[in-house]
């Protein structure tokens, strides 16, 4: 296979991280009512910014960080690599509080720093002490040398186990970025828990790592590295590309002389404290590094990185498996609530007879015509001139009377209180049973100051409510329907004071509703169509009136149901309609004001793993199963690229193209040119 | 012990007892707050191991060792007992199982430990005289907690010991595992801070202090070379420097005489420190049911108004009764006079044509008003009390009305609910009759009130409008007709038609005075005295109006005794309570701790009094 289908490959790759990259952002934000963890912090998520957003598609350059526990040398060790006293160092503990970077000379101009360290806010690095400054910003100071390969970054990090926590997660966004760790352990930390951890990652990712044991008393260590640094590689899962010692010794530190013996790893069978040269030489380790092979080790880094996001454990599919559980949660805990959540308004007053009647009249006054207009108009002027005396006898008596409407508007009122109470004990009810998602956002919903603030508001609504013109405008409304195909109108007339309403309409309102439970299947069939969408939903309820409104709908339709019963069940429909109106204005009040788009939050977060942003997540994380699965299979992906150390002999590989033919023979596992030449001797 | 460091003893002991009584007592009264079953739990739980304490106060003090793995633990207490008596290693970690060292004459039994859990060495090593060492395994190379992990098995030690040798080195006093682990540990614990590898680290205590003493007493800090020290001491030199002043402190400061110090200032830290937890949480809960108890206090002032505002209206309404008042309360005063006696036959026939009426009262103001009589013009009464009916519908049978009740059922519950407080409420639910009842308790007891100051009101009107001299001036109008009539029938009777003709010889008498002449002086006294009456219940109607109004402003003033929860208001009082007594408890403790502090702990280290922020 060629490098430009290669190439290809990559640059798909990076399109499809790219993709996944945003969708998972996008999803991030539609479930947010699953109170998902958050992405920040999250292993897989900071790698794919870091590290495969950044990284991917570009050319094989290396990040290679000194890493480890606080006061053991790391920025000694950094000294060494960068030739001078780049990085400042203290025998006091959390020295570095900020990474430093060295840069080769001109890359700065090829690459955007900004880029390949997304976290960090660069400064070019003047001041030696600079990164000693303790900051609440993540900071990195970057220097040129013209020392290191062109294609090689070196960083010192904070360290990963002082109590300066930030310095942790300074530390760990250097990780994994980084593709080369030179990991700075001591006799103390290499088995403390935080180093362990760190290193855990770090193995998983299957980052190159160059072991240093700092620190050391020789030659008395020398039968205990190996066991330190077995019990390190069982912990972490790691395979140490290079292993090296170096003594405890603080002037030759302080000088920046510090001596660096290479170990063979892993360790021969007939190794023993003999077989060390006398002079064994200490090694430069800035040359080792510029030794490396760096494509192999680019891209085993990636594909790590890329394991581990794509991970079914930690990774994107094991966040989306959370996502869908707690979407489930939710869906089966609104399923159990919205069986629960209807609220069934039994004693909406009916507004009195008086008012249908009297308004019935005047919309027939309003239409009739002719001398039957006249005739009813002089009837009436009559029967008013008749009873005025005694009206206002009856005043004089009783005083004014207070209108129906207003005792209707009391009543009401009360209504409005019993419903809004028991609304609340179900919310209350709901807050208590309900799972973690729900709880917060009723519990919100619940906060006493609300209460005080809904009441004070349907209060003030409910007084501006015009009752004459709702009752005008329903009535208009009803009676044209009525009339137009109804030859019963003037018999209806006619009885309208025998007329009343026998049963009371009872009416359910639903809080929540998925379309699923009882409360779902009672609602779906009455609220198809345009309401749909809406979660609230009121219905009159077949149960309270049964009989009535059945046979009222059936008298209604058929002409066969003559006489009083069809006339009683029209104005029964009458009540019904107005009392719905009534409740669906409340409703909407509610909702407005109290609960908010919560139901809807509530419904589009139970069916997240069927919309689109899911899908797209899913989709992107095929996509990149699949082409991770070919690059992995393809025939010149390192799969022996575990320990890359190259030999003395061996030029510097930085260059993309003409690695396969070298790496054929790269197969051989790494040993050191120390056992080479002992072997040989 | 001599008898005075016995008395001294005993008086320790009993402060500790006292301050745990108190703190048993404050648990017992529990308010129904959520908050405080919280605190109660916890203070509960310490409790329990204050009792072990006590009965352990005189066992010799456990000094165990602590700190990060490879700091040298193992090897400082080699070096404190002179001789290897546990492993010493550079693998990490080398401790696993605790070792407890203990002089031959002292009985780990004793101890309450575990001893299974050790592994119990006898060393008969000058130290040990007074006090049991442990070397504790390392709490950070466990990345868990879990049974027998070393962070474990370190957690189950540290209740049981008294003083800490925090152990340190150049590369791990940062560490956070063991900064974390010491902030749990150093509560109850005393503090030695020891920095090893002497031989070969550089001194960092400067730095080290500084980086502890936010949240730390550090008195003082050693540096030490253990290897060192232990050859020394195998070779029979007494170790200088400040490995000897550290085993002069263990031998000095922990002494059997300090072990009830110790242990009492320790004990007295860790009450302390659960209180002040208790504190924090109390403080961050508080202010939820003072908005509750901010919330009941208005409503009781909106119910107040409420009633005020209505009593007031129908008061001005109800004149007719207000004059009754008035009048019989000025005849009571004036006793009897012929004036007085018209206005009590005035008002007697007003009396005797209410009871027609059946009256009975029918609103608030004229249950205030109660025990006036009814006036006459029965048929406005009537009309009135028809009136009355509709509206009263409105106001439930007393003044506040069901609407009003319900929404303050509706905003409580919420404040309830908000602040954590366990109220039952079933007896509220639904049926409002409960409330209704509470409420009409409630205006009984303002109408007593009300009705009491009706009564001064109307005795101070009385007394302003029935004066002496209004009093003279009606009764001499009266009585100037009464007299006119008296003589004019008198001068008839005796000297026109019986003396004068005597005397004057005349003998003409005039003829008596005819039913013509009485009719109309019966008529014209009626009209007299109807326009005297009159003239007089204008002069007691006058400034009433503001007078009733003064009067309902002083009702508002005063306080209602109850409001519609009074269980909810006494939950309330109780938390309130609660909280004064924590507070009280928490400055007890709080002082009691830096006295002991500051007089017997000497040149231990161990939690800072107030952590101070840095």
């Amino acid at each position: 296979m060629t490098s430009g289908s290669e190439l290809t490959r990559f640059q798909d790759l990076a399109a499809a991280t790219q993709r996944l990259y945003g969708a998972v952002q996008t999803l991030q934000v539609k479930a947010e009512f699953l109170q998902p963890a958050t992405l920040d912090g999250q292993e897989w998520f900071e790698l794919l910014r870091q590290k495969l957003v950044p990284q991917l598609g570009e050319d094989p350059w290396l990040v290679a960080a000194v890493v480890g526990g606080t006061n053991i040398g790391k920025s000694v060790t950094f000294n060494h690599l960068a030739g001078s006293r780049a990085s400042a160092t203290s025998p006091l503990a959390s020295g570095t509080k900020h990474p430093v970077c060295l840069v080769p000379s001109g890359f700065s101009e090829r690459h955007d720093l900004q880029a390949v360290f997304p976290d960090f806010a660069l400064h070019e690095w003047t001041a030696a002490g600079a990164a000693l400054e303790a900051s609440v910003d993540h900071n990195l100071y970057w220097q040129t040398s013209p020392d290191l390969p062109s294609t090689l970054l070196v960083l010192d990090t904070p360290d990963i186990d002082s109590d300066a926590r930030v310095n942790w997660v300074r530390a760990d966004a250097v990780r994994r970025s980084a593709d080369v760790l030179i990991a700075v352990l001591t006799q103390q930390k290499y088995n403390d828990a935080a180093v362990k951890e760190f290193f855990r990652k770090a193995g998983a990712e299957d980052k190159a790592v160059l072991v240093v044991f700092n620190q050391c008393l020789l030659p008395e260590d020398e039968q205990y590295w190996p066991v330190w640094l077995n019990t390190f590689c069982a912990e972490t899962g790691i395979t140490p590309d290079a292993v090296y010692l170096a003594p405890a010794d603080r002037r030759a530190a302080d000088a920046l002389e510090l001596p660096f013996y290479e170990r063979p790893w892993p360790v021969p069978s007939d190794w023993g404290s003999d077989s060390l040269g006398k002079d064994s030489p200490a090694r430069n380790l800035n040359q080792d590094l510029s030794r490396l092979k760096f494509r192999e080790i680019r891209i085993r880094t990636l594909r790590g990185s890329l394991k581990q996001v794509l991970d079914a454990g930690d990774g994107v599919p094991h966040h989306l498996k959370q996502l869908e559980l707690a979407s489930e949660e939710l869906a089966s805990a609104s399923k159990r609530l919205s069986s629960e959540a209807v609220l069934k308004i039994r004693d909406w007053p009916s507004p009195p007879n008086a008012l249908f009647v009297e308004e019935i009249r005047i919309w027939w006054k309003a239409r009739q015509q002719g001398w039957a207009k006249k005739i009813n108009s002089f009837y009436d002027s009559v029967g008013t001139g008749i009873t005025w005396p005694f009206k206002m006898a009856r005043n004089a008596i009783q005083g004014e009377p207070v209108p129906p409407i207003n005792r209707y508007r009391e009543a009401e009122w009360s209504a409005i209180l019993t419903t809004v109470e028991e609304l609340f004990d179900k919310l209350q009810w709901m807050a208590e049973s309900g799972n973690r998602m729900i709880k917060p956002q009723v519990e919100a919903v619940l906060q006493a100051s609300t209460r005080t603030q809904l009441i004070q508001k349907l209060k003030r609504q409910h007084a501006t409510v015009d009752f004459d013109e709702e009752l005008k405008n329903m009535i208009a409304v009803e009676m044209a329907s009525f009339s137009e195909d109804s030859p019963q109108l003037f018999e209806f007339y006619r009885q309208l004071h025998n007329v009343s309403a026998a049963v009371r309409p009872m009416t359910s309102v639903v809080l929540f509703s998925l379309g699923m439970g009882p409360a779902g299947e009672a609602v779906a069939p009455l609220v198809a169509g345009a309401a749909a969408n809406a979660v609230v939903h009121v219905v009159a309820d077949v149960a309270g009136g049964t009989t009535a409104a059945v046979a009222g709908e059936a008298a209604l339709s058929t002409v066969a149901g003559q006489g009083s019963g069809m006339l009683q069940a029209w104005f029964h429909r009458l009540h019904t309609v107005f009392t719905q109106r009534r409740v669906d204005w409340l409703t909407n009040l509610i909702r407005n004001e109290l609960l908010g788009n919560l139901p809807e939050q509530m419904q589009a977060a139970a069916n997240l793993p069927t919309s689109p942003e899911y899908g797209d997540v899913v989709a992107a994380v095929d996509q990149l199963s699949v082409l991770l699965q070919q690059v992995t299979n393809s025939p010149e992906a390192p799969d022996a690229a575990k320990g890359d150390l190259a030999r003395p002999d061996a030029k510097a590989d930085t260059t993309l193209g003409n690695v396969t033919a070298e790496h054929a023979v790269e197969v051989t596992p790494n040993r050191s040119n120390a056992t080479q030449e002992s072997n040989e001797i | 012990m001599t008898a005075h460091e016995q008395l001294e003893h005993i008086a320790l002991l009993a402060e500790v007892d006292d301050l745990t009584d108190r703190l048993t007592r404050w648990i017992d009264d529990c308010p129904e707050w959520l908050t405080a079953h919280r605190a109660r739990a916890l203070m509960k739980r310490l409790l329990e191991r204050v009792h072990t304490l006590r009965f352990r106060m005189e066992t010799p003090l456990v000094v165990a060792t602590f700190g990060g793995t490879g700091t040298g633990k193992s090897s400082l207490v080699n070096a404190l007992v002179g001789r290897e008596v546990t492993a010493v290693g550079r693998e990490r970690p080398t401790t696993s199982t605790p070792i407890l060292l203990v002089h031959p004459e002292i009985e780990p039994e004793a101890l309450e430990l575990d001893l299974t859990a050790f592994n119990v060495k006898r060393i008969d090593a000058p130290v040990l005289r007074d006090i049991v060492v442990i070397d504790c395994p390392d709490p950070d190379t466990s990345e868990t907690s879990e049974t027998g992990s070393n962070l474990g098995i370190l957690r189950e030690i540290i209740p049981h010991c008294d003083v800490l040798l925090y152990t340190s080195t150049q590369q791990k006093y940062k560490n956070a595992r063991v900064i974390d682990e010491l902030v749990d540990v150093a509560s109850g614990c005393r503090l030695v801070f020891v920095q090893t590898h002497a031989d070969l680290d550089s001194d960092i205590r400067d730095d080290w202090k500084k980086f502890l003493s936010p949240r730390y007493e550090v008195p003082e800090m050693f540096f030490v070379d253990s290897v060192k020290s232990l050859q020394e001491q195998q070779s029979d030199h007494r170790p200088a420097g400040d490995f000897g002043r550290l085993l002069e402190l263990l031998s000095s400061q922990l002494g059997a005489a300090r072990r009830v110090e110790i242990r009492r200032a320790n004990l007295i830290d860790l009450l302390q420190e659960a209180l002040a937890h208790c504190r924090a949480d109390y403080d961050a809960n508080l202010p939820k049911v003072q908005a509750l108890i901010e919330t009941l206090e208005q409503q009781r002032i909106r119910l107040k108004e409420t009633l005020t505002v209505q009593l007031c209206d129908e008061l001005l309404v109800n004149r007719t009764l207000w004059e009754r008042r008035l009048l019989s309360s000025v005849t009571d005063m004036w006793g009897f006079s012929p004036f007085s006696a018209v206005l009590r036959l005035y008002n007697g026939l007003g009396a005797f044509i209410a009871s027609f009426t059946f009256f009975r009262a029918r609103t608030s103001a004229q249950m205030a008003l109660i025990g006036a009589v009814q006036g006459a013009r029965w048929v406005k009464s009537r009309a009135k009390e028809n009136e009355a009916e509709s509206t009263l519908e409105r106001l439930s049978t007393f003044g506040i009305a069901d609407q009003e009740l319900q929404e303050s059922r509706l905003v409580i519950s919420g404040h309830i609910h908000t602040a954590g407080i366990d109220y039952v409420q079933s007896d509220d639910r639904r049926d409002l009759s409960e409330l209704r009842q509470r409420a009409a308790t409630l205006e009984g007891e303002f109408l007593g009130d009300a009705g009491r100051a009706v009564d001064e009101v109307i005795e101070e009107l009385a007394t302003a409008s029935g004066g002496w001299l209004t009093r003279i001036c009606y009764e001499s109008l009266f009585l100037a007709y009464l007299l006119f009539l008296l003589g004019r029938i008198g001068h008839n009777f005796f000297w026109s038609s019986f003396l004068g003709p005597i005397v004057s010889g005349s003998g003409t008498h005039e003829p008596l005075l005819e039913v013509d002449f009485y009719i109309p002086a019966l008529i014209f006294l009626v009209i007299w005295s109807g326009f005297l009456v009159i003239l007089f219940t204008w002069g007691l109607r006058r400034g009433l109006t503001s007078r009733i109004q003064k009067f309902a402003q002083s009702m508002a003033e005063s306080r209602l005794l109850h409001g519609l929860f009074p269980k909810l208001e006494e939950t309330c009082r109780h938390v309130v309570r609660d909280d004064q007594q924590l507070t009280t408890l928490l400055d007890q403790t709080t002082s009691l701790r830096r006295y002991i502090a500051d007089s017997s702990v000497g040149c231990l280290g161990g939690r800072r009094k107030e952590p101070t922020e840095s």
